[in-house]
């Protein structure tokens, strides 16, 4: 990252970043404990400004929001030991081996997805680039209208690949979009953040950055795709840590 | 250096009828709505709305947008309060951060680009503080945020007001007000640096 990277916390207190340019401030952030500290004041600033903003809310909406929080479950807390003590297992598996055995242990996850999409042979070596890396990983999680979402990947090579199988058919006008999702620990945010945005048409997606993405997601979406995700019409979403 | 210091405390001392004097009862409400506390969350929408609302209507313009909005976000902080911590920042703070962040995402996207492109061809820009709605009880609060914001120099006050009240990314920032984007990027910062410095004492 070039020196001038501590320039952007101000532009990033204020959201006036663009979404590539978050993710690659928020792993600064990570790191860098001074921009962190500088990031929670220059907010503050700008919450200020905010609150010279006030206005008189609608009379009816206290009465919604009272009646939509009892049907609503709270979040879990961002660092959660918990989540980090379920056996890795049962939906992240990793991999450090050699590529031969890589692709065995792979096999019984994607064999049918690989089989079916008929990949060409130059995008099977964009799979099997990513499941060399030392990192590699490979997270599965269920699609709620049916079939499922594989998650190839590797930090060090900032990529992955969406494998999908399975997934019922949409009405008319309507396409699964894929979300990879930075659960912000700064803003303490529940919902998604980062967007690599990308059509799931039942088959594969290349993910040319993977940034700081912590957690993957598919909605549906209007033809075209949408700038931000509809939660409403979230099928799918899992951790990718 | 002792005169600041005393008049910090005064400033400190004073009642106030609404935003600092409220902020470390908001941190504790939030602290028990992290664990369910659904009256505690009534007590706290109560003292967030008022802001929350006028920061989401400022940065949308548009009303009926504004009050869905405004109603995601409430719910949201009311989902993820138990990932806010005290040592990190006010929950008035915390608060707008969210709502700040959600009505930008909203603001960008598609159908409100367009939108708000009509709006610059209509020379509605935010580049002056007068926009800000005035509200009775607040002129406390608008005096300190008018003395900040006149201590800026014009571009850095511009370019700040651009990006917060209107959501602008520092590119259009710097493409409305014809400075470069690094230019745009250290005057974002400068400038809330400054805010930060002028607004230290009175918290």
């Amino acid at each position: 990252m070039s020196p001038d990277v501590h320039v952007l916390t101000g532009a990033y207190a204020l959201n006036a970043v663009n979404e590539l340019e978050r993710v690659d401030f928020e792993r600064h952030l990570a790191v860098c404990e001074a921009c962190a500290e500088e990031v929670r004041e220059l907010r503050d600033a700008a919450a200020r400004l905010g609150r010279a903003a006030a206005l008189a809310p609608p009379p009816g909406l206290k009465a919604r929001v009272l009646a939509d929080i009892g049907q609503v479950r709270q979040h879990p807390p961002t660092v959660a030991p918990l989540r980090l003590r379920r056996p890795p297992a049962r939906w992240a598996l990793r991999l450090s081996t050699a590529a031969a055995a890589v692709l065995l242990v792979i096999s019984a996850t994607l064999g049918v997805l690989l089989v079916r999409e008929q990949q060409s042979g130059k995008e099977r070596q964009e799979i099997v680039a990513i499941l060399q890396a030392n990192d590699a990983r490979v997270v599965t999680g269920e699609v709620d209208n049916g079939g499922s979402a594989t998650v190839v990947m590797s930090r060090s090579q900032n990529r992955a690949v969406v494998l999908t199988a399975g997934m019922g058919r949409l009405q008319p006008g309507q396409v699964y979009q894929a979300w990879m999702v930075v659960e912000d620990e700064n803003n303490r945010d529940e919902i998604i953040r980062t967007k690599s945005a990308g059509l799931v048409a039942g088959s594969r997606l290349d993910i040319d950055v993977l940034g700081a993405a912590n957690a993957f997601s598919i909605t549906v979406e209007p033809e075209g795709g949408s700038a931000r995700p509809n939660l409403e019409r979230k099928v799918a979403y899992f951790r990718l840590t | 250096m002792q005169k600041p210091n005393v008049m910090r405390e005064r400033v400190r001392r004073m009642p106030t009828q609404e935003g600092a004097g409220t902020a470390p009862n908001a941190d504790a409400l939030l602290q028990l709505v992290a664990r369910g506390d659904e009256a505690a969350f009534a007590r706290l929408y109560d003292i967030l709305i008022g802001p929350v609302f006028g920061l989401v209507r400022r940065v949308l313009r548009d009303d009926t947008q504004c009050e869905e909005v405004v109603g995601e976000i409430m719910v949201a902080l009311w989902q993820t309060a138990a990932r806010y911590s005290p040592e990190r920042g006010s929950a008035m703070t915390w608060a707008l951060t969210l709502a700040h962040r959600r009505a930008v995402d909203r603001v960008r996207s598609a159908q409100s680009a367009v939108d708000r492109e009509d709006r610059v061809v209509r020379g509605e820009l935010s580049r002056r503080f007068d926009e800000v709605t005035e509200q009775v009880g607040m002129r406390r609060e608008h005096d300190q945020v008018r003395r900040g914001l006149g201590a800026l120099t014009d571009v850095q006050r511009e370019a700040v007001m651009l990006a917060y009240y209107d959501g602008r990314t520092y590119r259009e920032v710097g493409e409305l007000l014809g400075t470069p984007p690094g230019t745009t990027k250290t005057g974002l910062r400068d400038g809330l640096i400054r805010l930060r410095d002028c607004w230290g004492a009175t918290r």
